[in-house]
């Protein structure tokens, strides 16, 4: 054992980052590997929601206290992740009054904020609520994102000495002695070179490694099923897919929550420019393989509508779909996932399985992300004999320390309003290293999501020539057009410091990905937003039809090359403007 | 009736244009209405025939790129408008568009496609070009300079150079960047540079000229992002080859596409010479009918409904883009007569997985009889007097092909000539057609 | 007065009761408490990020302070949050010439996005007490001063134009001194009109001419007819114009009260003082539209703020009726009469005009009726000039700092009416007849003149 403890954390979601972020701190020597990119798994694919807890108030209140808890402390350490929208439990004609008051009793005995507002009232902050409602609680919901939450969490781990490593799979979970020593990975390509983020030496694509620890977490989420496997033990994740569609605009700018006991489509989360409509709970086999279908994105604007009209004929960019890792010990035995606790559970599989050297932590959502890291890294501590307070919940995230956005962007960096705006939401107190920093022309790439050229250089340093972890960072290609105007041209970014093969085969990749969520969302204008994009890129650009990625060679001497080359005179003035042979 | 023409033509892009053309070419008085500008802004002002051949089955791959599009015509699924109008349709197109634009643009002395340079680094095949474009044929074995500018994030020359050298073309190509010559703010747009050079601001053109100079090596034709000057495009172009020795080239863009912007104001000078009429900044909204002809076709007057009156119609809306089809998540539809537009039940049907896949919604469009007549589901003509030209027509993935705009010549002159010769009572003019 | 017996009994006396006080109020009035009426997020699903829209800007493509109509309009209205998020000030750049619309082929509302945004600018970020501000107002206000100096019009005539004025106007208000204030009539419109036996004589006039024209002479053919301001004050030979133009088609016109359209006021964001002109406006035109009156417009922006842009803004009863029943003059003769044949029968004196259709006019879809009008009307050569923006956009030309974009932008027109066959000019828009005076010294006349000649 080397004279400082390592741990090996496996998965790059918010669970996995955070508890990196929290070991770092401690001085404990981490590494983090994911299989894709950071957020590739759950994290990315959520709603949003900051839980004030409201949502958990009446079928689970040890959540919702925790969610309360951490509510407070993400607004404080993660100021520039989090949008403070506020949230409405609204009840229809049809919704159960006694629930209504079970939903206010609960949030009180949770120590959750809540207020009820008439009809009125609620029209009042939310105009385009439906005119029928009957009234609403208002509690502290939030907006977050959460990938930005997840890098800035693996950048302060990276900052207090951790190695993060992406795209690295496990393929195995190294025993020896009847103890877990350590984890094998495969290397996948990242689209030519060596991820940025990390201070990894990179794999070449295909080639294993064997990475050696202290102790290892299997904080996998929906896969710690997978990992446990591996390692001979059982891990019985429950893992329950939800659809979240993605809408143009934000119809509304407050969370709103219907007020009926679980159901289906009960959600609208105002998320950055848009709002996404969420959600379904449906156990799944496969984490990586369940249908993903049009009756699920219908039910997500027909049942929504009835709170918020206007959703029924609003523009829809995308849908995606995220599976819970719920857990519920087995002798619980819930058969409908609905019912599954969402709090968390820590295995420790020596005390469990009578396996040493590794935990699993499963369950939990992400508002509670650090508190569930927080309690792991108690146990990692413990284990290892380090004596070291956690201090998350303290310290502000990178871009979140003390920071204002209301500032003058046209006289400090040349922006327009809303783009320094957004800019600054998102870079939080990082904004003055990425803007002011910047030289050169700074000129918007992204027009949908206003990210700036400097922007886009800022994550290409940190993630190198994978444009989805680009993307992720900024946003940028997250917008109405989903790509079709800015695909290519953060691509442009990657040249010259890239060779081009590199920026061609990241450009295909970003393209691909965002043509996979598009496609939910094909009708209406956003089918011709897509018709528009495969013009752009198929007949404008040749980008289907592009030489340089056929294995066939063009014999170029077979097309036109001039109405003089007919004449065999290759540089005949009529090839060029008559006014300049005029002239000179 | 007030407002009452022999042909009437719906749509203002180049199927319109065409159409409306061709119908006047047989003596009818003509108007056209469009309720917006055409999506030829969007495009890239390059007029592309036929540029590889999409199989129906959605598993091949399409072949391309096609050096002889009149060849090529053959390897066409049945349903593709092509068909319809055949090899002597499309040379009927052409003819008017040559006729229309004259010497702004060149390809006409050849069958075969050009490949030009994109603005993504590549080439496409195409038959008709700007004549700015025309220096930059990937064809012409000239050593190549390829020139961005600093603040122009859809083009880049250095990537676009080493893009272009994979492609294998026969010269040698480098990119520079370099900064605009007149200062202007970063998100200044491509018309405000393009103004620039037009008007030949604080010496716009000689300054420009020099900071290319440092990266001139013995190149001799230098690329630029078709934003050389608007209405004084010639002398612009003009004025650069004459101080760099070299002769420069325009590379189409996408939108916002001057290139395109340019091929509209063609068009619609020769709609004006022609004496058709135009009205356009309402929308076309419904019909009047009486049983199974069109009488007038309504147009929305902000609120009012006002009768535009003819003998014959011609639908060239557009296709999804230009909102000649429309689309909810049930159906697809036209919405201005309601002819009847196949399309799969389930909406997942529509698209492909794959990006570039064989998407069923870029050939979603109204079905034609072999009179270009929009027809119903049982394949019967919905109106004896209406046409269909351009992308409201179905069958074909334009997008893939390259032959958005052949279509639209092709069918748009077809429709256009049928429309004027029944309205006129007359024939064919043989001599119009060779 | 005879009018005061006639039915429709809107035909008002000269509206000083309406009159303006001489100073406008300047404490800044609250357009923005009905939340769901303003937000045009959801006018941003349209977009489809093409950029027709500004390949069509007049002003971007010569000022690159302006970032064109995509930013201010779909994509400001998508990144903007309902608190804490300012209105870049470039919107102030705009000139409200609407050629946007006409241009996005996917109907996004970007002159509402445009003028919404303009409001809230400037209520919400504007110095009230700012010169700029200031000069906005009484500039937005025309109708104001107009009224002042049609009561002495022939000192305000020299008044206005006096050199140390002007000079004092520029250096204090940002009025530029390189351009003449247009004179203002001895002999309102609205005087005359009343001189002449106002709607009463009108049904007479319209009763003879039916007679004349064989069509029943009860038939019920009767505008009302929105003058606007300048063709009262300053060129009332274009309202008599159309007056003699539709009695002679057999209309019965009545000239009901009203004030600005507001034209002026949404291009300088002051939405508040434009509905309040609106809501004058929209309630006598809508008791006489109620009534089986059409109103018709000889100015083609006074058209487009009562179709368009009213119902875009306000909420104000009566509103689409209005809207739906507002017709520019041409517009409503060629719908409703044989035009081409009156035209066709008829010739006048030789004569050629350089002809300019007004952005207001190409967003109604106007723009080529004159031209293709009297291109059956013997005698008369009408050029078009091509499709650009005269570049004044009503107040923008007349502010110090516009004034070099509005001449950049008016450029290419001034060339083209130097280029055209005739050296009279010819438009339907009173400040584009103003920016082609200035740039080429031509008269300007109205096509209503020119029906006119032909055949009454």
């Amino acid at each position: 054992m080397s004279e400082t403890p390592s741990v090996l954390v496996l998965g790059g979601g918010s669970t996995g980052c955070g508890i990196a972020r929290d070991l770092a701190m401690r001085g404990v020597d981490v590494t983090l590997v994911e299989k894709g990119n950071l957020t590739h798994g759950t994290t990315g694919r959520m709603h949003g929601l900051l839980h004030s807890g409201g949502r958990y108030a009446v079928s689970d209140q040890a959540s919702a206290e925790e969610c309360i808890e951490e509510n407070r402390v993400l607004r404080r350490i993660a100021s520039h992740c989090v949008e403070m929208t506020g949230g409405l439990f609204v009840q229809r004609p049809e919704d159960d009054d006694e629930y209504f008051e079970e939903k206010l009793q609960g949030c009180r005995e949770c120590g959750i904020p809540a207020e009820v507002l008439s009809a009125e009232e609620a029209r009042e902050i939310e105009p385009y609520l439906a005119e029928d409602i009957q009234r609403a609680i208002r509690v502290p919901d939030g907006a977050v994102d959460p990938f930005r939450l997840c890098v800035a969490n693996a950048a302060d781990a990276i900052e207090h000495g951790a190695r993060v490593e992406t795209h690295a799979e496990v393929t195995d979970v190294l025993v020896e002695d009847g103890e877990v020593v350590g984890v094998e990975v495969e290397h996948a390509s990242t689209g030519g070179s060596a991820d940025g983020l990390d201070s990894f030496v990179h794999g070449e694509p295909g080639e294993t490694s064997e990475l050696y620890a202290d102790y290892v977490v299997n904080a996998t989420g929906a896969w710690a099923g997978q990992i446990g496997e591996m390692a001979g033990v059982e891990v019985a994740v429950r893992p329950s897919k939800g659809v979240m569609t993605i809408m143009n605009v934000r119809q509304v700018d407050t969370v709103i929550n219907r007020c009926r006991p679980k159901g289906d489509a009960d959600i609208v989360v105002p998320h950055e420019t848009t709002c996404i409509l969420g959600t379904t709970d449906e156990e799944v086999e496969d984490p990586e393989d369940y249908p993903e279908e049009g009756w699920e994105v219908d039910l997500m604007i027909d049942t929504l509508s009835e709170l918020v009209p206007m959703l029924a004929d609003a523009r829809t960019i995308r849908s995606f779909w995220g599976v819970r890792p719920l857990y519920e010990p087995p002798e619980v035995g819930s058969a409908d996932p609905t019912d599954i606790t969402r709090d968390f559970f820590l295995l420790d599989h020596d005390e469990r399985d009578g396996l040493p050297g590794m935990a699993s932590i499963v369950g939990g959502k992400l508002t509670t992300y650090r508190m569930m890291a927080e309690d792991i890294a108690d146990h990692v501590c413990e284990k290892l004999g380090v004596d070291a307070e956690c201090r998350t919940a303290e310290e502000p995230l990178p871009g979140s320390e003390d920071f204002s956005v209301l500032r003058d962007w046209m006289d400090e960096f040349g922006l327009r309003s809303p783009v320094g705006l957004r800019s600054a939401e998102r870079l939080g107190s990082r904004v003055d290293d990425v803007l002011g920093e910047w030289d050169g022309p700074n000129p918007t790439v992204c027009e949908c999501e206003a990210v700036t050229r400097a922007e886009i250089n800022d994550a290409i340093s940190q993630s190198g020539t994978e444009l989805n972890a680009v993307r992720i960072r900024t946003r940028a290609s997250m917008g109405n057009c989903q790509g079709a105007f800015c695909c290519h041209r953060i691509a442009n970014e990657l040249v010259p410091e890239y060779d081009e093969p590199t920026a061609r085969e990241a450009l295909d990749d970003l393209y691909q990905e965002r043509w996979k969520g598009e496609r939910h969302a094909l009708w209406g204008e956003q089918l011709s937003q897509a018709m528009l994009k495969h013009h752009l890129h198929a007949t404008t650009m040749n980008r289907d039809g592009d030489p340089a990625a056929s294995e066939e060679t063009v014999d170029f001497g077979a097309f036109d090359a001039g109405a003089d080359e007919e004449h065999g005179d290759a540089r005949a003035a009529g090839a060029r403007t008559g006014v300049a042979d005029g002239d000179s | 009736m007030a407002i009452r023409e022999d042909v009437l033509v719906v749509g203002g892009g180049i199927a319109g244009a065409t159409a409306a053309l061709a119908a006047a070419e047989t003596g009818a008085q003509v108007r056209l209405i469009s309720h917006k500008k055409s999506t030829l802004r969007q495009a890239s002002g390059l007029i592309d025939l036929l540029g590889a051949v999409v199989e129906d089955d959605p598993a091949s791959e399409p072949s391309g790129p096609v050096a002889d599009p009149f060849e090529a015509v053959d390897r066409l699924p049945g349903a593709h408008p092509y068909n319809v109008v055949g090899v002597e349709g499309i040379r009927e197109g052409l003819r008017i568009f040559d006729g229309a634009v004259g010497d702004a643009y060149a390809g006409a002395h050849t069958d075969r496609n050009a490949l030009v340079l994109t603005h993504g680094g590549t080439v496409k095949p195409t038959a008709r070009y700007p004549e700015s474009v025309a220096p930059g044929l990937a064809s012409v074995e000239e050593k190549t300079l390829l020139v961005g500018f600093a603040g122009l994030t859809d083009f880049d020359a250095t990537a676009a150079a080493a893009h272009l050298d994979a492609t294998g073309v026969p010269f040698d190509v480098d990119g520079a960047t370099v900064s605009f010559p007149v200062e202007f703010r970063d998100d200044a747009l491509t018309t405000r540079l393009a103004k620039a050079l037009d008007t030949d601001e604080s010496n716009a053109r000689e300054r420009l000229a020099e900071a290319v100079d440092d990266h001139l090596d013995g190149h001799e034709r230098v690329g630029f992002p078709a934003m050389l000057g608007d209405d004084e495009r010639r002398e612009v172009r003009a004025e650069l080859e004459d101080r760099l020795g070299a002769a420069v080239f325009e590379i189409p863009t996408g939108p916002p596409s001057l290139l395109g912007l340019r091929l509209e104001d063609l068009l619609f000078d020769a709609l004006d010479e022609a004496g058709v009429r135009i009205a356009s900044g309402n929308p076309a909204v419904g019909y009047e009918t009486d049983g199974g002809r069109i009488e007038s076709v309504l147009v929305d007057r902000r609120g009012s409904e006002v009768p535009y009156s003819a003998d014959e119609f011609v639908l060239a809306t557009g296709g999804l883009v230009g909102k000649g089809i429309d689309s909810d998540r049930e159906s697809v539809t036209e919405p201005i007569f309601g002819c009847h537009v196949p399309h799969p039940e389930d909406r997942y049907d529509w698209s492909y997985p794959e990006a570039f896949g064989a998407h069923a919604f870029a050939r979603f469009g109204v079905v034609p009889d072999d009179d270009l007549r929009p027809t119903d589901a049982s394949g019967e003509a919905e109106f004896a007097n209406l046409r269909a030209a351009g992308g409201v027509l179905g069958g074909a993935d334009t997008a893939r092909e390259k032959s958005a705009a052949g279509v639209s010549l092709a069918t748009g002159a077809y429709a256009g000539r049928r429309a004027g010769e029944n309205a006129t009572g007359e024939t064919a003019v043989e001599e119009a057609t060779r | 007065m005879s009018d005061a017996e006639t039915p429709p009994t809107t035909e008002p006396t000269e509206p000083n009761e309406q009159q303006p006080t001489s100073k406008p109020e300047f404490e800044p009035v609250s357009v923005f408490d009905d939340g769901a009426t303003m937000d045009l997020r959801p006018g941003a699903d349209n977009c489809y990020k093409c950029s027709v829209c500004d390949t069509a800007c007049p002003v971007a493509e010569v000022d690159d302070d302006f970032p064109g109509p995509k930013f201010q309009g779909p994509e400001q209205w998508r990144l903007k949050r309902k608190e804490g998020s300012e209105i870049d000030d470039s919107i102030m750049s705009c000139s409200n010439c609407m050629r946007c619309d006409d241009a996005c082929p996917s109907s996004v509302p970007l002159s509402q996005m445009h003028n919404t945004a303009r409001g809230e600018y400037v209520e919400e970020q504007m110095d009230k007490l700012s010169v700029e501000y200031v000069r906005n107002r009484i500039l937005a206000n025309y109708r104001t001063s107009a009224w002042f100096a049609s009561k002495l019009p022939r000192l305000a005539n020299f008044a206005m134009n006096f050199g140390p004025a002007r000079w004092l106007m520029e250096k204090a208000m940002g009025v530029t001194s390189e351009r003449e204030f247009p004179a203002f009539a001895t002999q309102t419109f609205r005087e005359w009109w009343r001189e002449r036996g106002g709607a009463d004589a009108s049904r007479e006039n319209a009763r003879t001419a039916r007679e004349r024209r064989g069509e029943a002479v009860d038939a019920e053919k009767k505008v009302a007819y929105f003058h606007g301001c300048y063709s009262n004050y300053n060129t009332p030979e274009v309202a008599k114009a159309l007056v003699r133009v539709f009695e002679s088609f057999g209309y019965e016109i009545v000239a009901p009260e009203q004030r600005c359209s507001g034209t002026p006021m949404f291009a300088n964001g002051m939405l508040a003082d434009a509905e309040r002109a609106a809501e004058v406006n929209v309630s006598s035109f809508a008791d006489l539209v109620s009534e089986g009156y059409d109103a018709v417009a000889s100015c083609t922006s006074c058209s487009m703020a009562l179709r368009q842009e009213y119902p875009e803004l306000f909420d104000i009863d009566g509103i689409e009726d209005v809207a739906e029943n507002t017709f520019e003059a041409l517009e409503y003769l060629r719908i409703q009469e044989d035009l081409e044949g009156a035209i066709a029968d008829a010739s006048v004196e030789e004569q050629a005009f350089a002809y300019h259709a007004p952005c207001h006019a190409r967003n109604q879809g106007l723009d080529r009726q004159a031209l293709e009008l009297f291109r059956e009307l013997d005698g008369v050569v009408v050029e078009d000039v091509g499709d650009s923006c005269s570049g004044i956009s009503g107040t923008y030309g007349w502010k110090e700092e516009k004034y070099e974009t509005s001449m950049k932008i008016g450029g290419d027109m001034f060339e083209h009416m130097h280029d055209a066959a005739g050296d009279v000019g010819m438009t339907e828009c009173p400040t584009c007849a103003m920016q082609m005076e200035h740039g080429t010294g031509y008269e300007i006349k109205h096509p209503l003149q020119l029906l006119e000649e032909a055949i009454c």
